[in-house]
C-alpha cells in the first residue's frame, strides 16, 4: 500500500532551523535596505547590493528551499528522505558559506574569506544534491515534477560552481570574458535553472493539491521543461561566447517556457474546487502575478524594441529586485503558512489524533497578523520598485520600513508556530 | 457510495460527518472520501475504504486516525479496519451537493 506522506516526513529538527535562519536573514536584509538605500539606486555591481543579493539568494531563499524540500520531496516522491545527517551538515555549511560570502562582498574583498565562503557553499550544495538524488533514486515516481526538481538541483550545482569560479577570477583573473557577462551567466543559471525550475516542480504538485484542481493539462509542464532548459543552455553558452542572437533566442525560449507554466497555474486556478483562497495561497498567487514583471523586462532588455536609455540600470536593479524580493519572497512567505504549521502540528500531535478535539494546523498562527503581513508586503514591494526607478533613496527607505514591518510579523508568526505547545480544545 | 446501508451503517456514516479534512474544512463524507463502509454485526468488525483528495496529501494520518476514533466511539468493541485506497482516484464529481456548496462558500 502506498505510504502516507506524513509517515515519510523527516524530523522537524531537520527542517525548522532552515526556516529560522532564513527568516532572520530576510529580517536583516530589510534593516540593510533601510540603513543603506543607496545600494538600490546605483549600478547593480556595487558591494552592498551584491552582498544583499547573496544574503537573499543563499541565506533566505536557498536556505528555506532546502528546508522545505526535505519536507516536500517525501510528499512529492512518496518516499523517505535519504539522510537527515547530510541535511544537517549541509545546513551548517550553507549558513557559514552565506555569511562569509556576504561579508566579503560588503568589504569588496575577493581573496581568503570569499574563497572559504564559496567552498562552504559548494560543500552545502553538493551534500544537498547527493541527498536529493539518492532519495529520488529510491522512488518509483517518474513524474514531470521529479524531472523539474532534479534538473533544478543540477543547475544549482552549476550556479555555485560558476560563482566560485567568478570569485577566483575576481582575485586572480584568468577568464577573458567580461565580468558583467559572467555575472549575468551566474545569476541566470541560479534564477532560471535553480529557483524557477524548482518552483515549477514543487508548485505544479502543491498548488493543485492545496486548491483541489483535477484534470489539468500536464503537457504544458512538459513543454515548459524543454523550452526552459534548451533556452537557458542557449542563453548561457551564447553569453559566454558573446553571441547576441543566441542570447535573444535563449530568452525567448525561457519566456515561452515560463508562460506555459503560468498557463498551467491559471488553469489550476480556474478549475479549483476550493473557491476562496486562504492567505498562504493568496500570497502565492500574487507572487505569480509579480513574475510577469521580470518576464516582460527580460524581453525589453534583449529585444531592444524600446531604448531604455538612462533607465537601463534602474530597470536592471528593478528586474533583480522583482525576482528576489517580489516573486520568490512572496511565494516563500505564502507557502510557509501552507507547510510549516503542518510540520509542527505533526510533531506536537502525533499519537494524539483522535483522542480529543485538536486544533487544526492553521490554528497554530494568527491569520489576522498574517493578513496584515501581506498588506504591508505589497506596498513595501511596490514602493521599492518605484524608489529604484526614480533613483530616490527616501522612497527606498520607506519601502524598507514597510518590508521590515511585514517580515517582523512573518517572524512572529513563524516563532508562534515553532514554539506551539500542545492544547486540547473542548467542544 | 452506491449501496444500500443498514441503519447502523447509516448511523456511522452520519457520525463520520464530524471528521473534517483540515485543508478544505469540509467533512470527509461530503467530500466523497468514504468509498465503502461495511459493518459485520456477527463478527463485530467494521471495514472502511477511505481515499484522500491527493495521494500525497500530508494530512492523511490525521484523517484516518480521526475516522478510527469516531468509529470506535460509535461502535465500541468492534474491530476496525480502515483501508486507504487510490482507485478510482478521487475527483470533484465524488462530492455531495452539500460538500460542493461548503467548498464554494469557503
Amino acid at each position: 500500500m502506498q505510504q502516507l506522506a506524513s509517515q515519510n516526513a523527516p524530523s522537524p529538527g531537520v527542517v525548522v532551523p532552515h526556516f529560522i535562519f532564513g527568516a532572520v536573514v530576510w529580517l536583516c536584509v530589510t534593516i540593510l535596505i533601510i540603513s543603506f538605500p543607496g545600494a538600490f539606486v546605483q549600478h547593480y555591481f556595487n558591494p552592498r547590493l551584491l552582498s544583499i543579493t547573496h544574503l537573499l539568494a543563499l541565506g533566505w531563499i536557498t536556505m528555506i528551499i532546502f528546508g522545505a524540500l526535505y519536507q516536500l520531496v517525501p510528499v512529492i516522491l512518496e518516499i523517505k528522505l535519504f539522510s537527515e545527517k547530510l541535511s544537517v551538515t549541509s545546513f551548517v555549511s550553507l549558513a557559514i558559506g552565506c555569511i562569509l560570502i556576504s561579508v566579503s562582498f560588503w568589504k569588496f574583498q575577493f581573496s581568503g574569506m570569499m574563497h572559504a565562503g564559496a567552498t562552504f557553499a559548494v560543500i552545502a550544495v553538493s551534500l544537498f544534491a547527493v541527498n536529493i538524488f539518492a532519495t529520488a533514486r529510491n522512488s518509483a515516481k517518474k513524474t514531470i515534477e521529479r524531472k523539474f526538481i532534479l534538473t533544478s538541483v543540477v543547475w544549482l550545482v552549476f550556479t555555485v560552481s560558476a560563482g566560485m569560479t567568478l570569485a577566483i577570477n575576481l582575485s586572480s583573473p584568468f577568464l577573458e570574458v567580461s565580468h558583467l557577462e559572467l555575472l549575468k551567466l551566474h545569476a541566470h543559471a541560479g534564477i532560471v535553472g535553480w529557483f524557477m525550475q524548482l518552483i515549477i516542480g514543487v508548485s505544479s504538485k502543491l498548488i493543485p493539491m492545496f486548491i483541489v484542481s483535477h484534470h489539468l493539462n500536464e503537457n504544458k509542464l512538459r513543454i515548459s521543461y524543454y523550452l526552459i532548459n534548451i533556452g537557458l543552455l542557449s542563453f548561457i553558452i551564447s553569453l559566454f561566447l558573446e553571441y547576441t542572437p543566441g542570447v535573444l533566442f535563449g530568452v525567448i525560449l525561457v519566456v515561452a517556457g515560463i508562460s506555459f507554466f503560468l498557463s498551467f497555474v491559471y488553469e489550476a486556478y480556474k478549475k479549483r474546487v476550493k473557491r476562496n483562497l486562504d492567505l498562504g495561497m493568496k500570497q502565492s498567487m500574487i507572487a505569480f502575478l509579480m513574475l510577469l514583471i521580470p518576464v516582460l523586462l527580460s524581453l525589453v532588455f534583449v529585444s531592444e524594441l524600446w531604448d531604455t536609455g538612462k533607465l537601463t540600470i534602474p530597470l536592471a536593479v528593478a528586474y533583480g529586485s522583482t525576482i528576489f524580493i517580489g516573486f520568490i519572497t512572496s511565494l516563500i512567505m505564502g507557502q510557509t503558512y501552507k507547510t510549516l504549521p503542518f510540520i509542527i502540528w505533526l510533531k506536537v500531535y502525533r499519537g494524539k489524533v483522535g483522542k480529543g478535539k485538536l486544533p487544526f494546523p492553521k490554528d497554530l498562527y494568527s491569520e489576522k497578523l498574517a493578513d496584515f503581513q501581506l498588506w504591508t508586503f505589497i506596498p513595501g514591494f511596490a514602493t521599492l520598485i518605484v524608489g529604484i526607478i526614480l533613483l530616490n533613496k527616501i522612497i527606498v527607505t520607506i519601502s524598507g520600513i514597510l518590508l521590515l514591518i511585514s517580515v517582523s510579523i512573518y517572524f512572529f508568526n513563524l516563532m508562534k508556530i515553532i514554539l506551539h505547545k500542545p492544547i486540547t480544545l473542548h467542544e | 457510495m452506491n449501496k444500500i446501508l443498514t441503519p447502523k451503517e447509516e448511523e456511522l456514516l452520519k457520525a463520520l460527518k464530524d471528521v473534517i479534512d483540515p485543508e478544505l474544512m469540509v467533512n470527509i463524507v461530503d467530500l466523497g472520501l468514504v468509498y465503502d463502509l461495511t459493518i459485520d454485526e456477527e463478527k463485530k468488525t467494521v471495514n472502511i475504504d477511505l481515499t484522500l483528495t491527493s495521494p500525497g496529501c500530508p494530512l492523511g494520518d490525521m484523517i484516518t486516525e480521526d475516522t478510527r476514533q469516531m468509529t470506535d466511539s460509535v461502535l465500541p468493541g468492534y474491530e476496525i479496519d480502515i483501508k486507504l485506497v487510490w482507485n478510482p482516484p478521487w475527483s470533484f464529481e465524488m462530492m455531495t451537493e452539500d460538500g460542493r456548496n461548503a467548498l464554494y462558500r469557503r
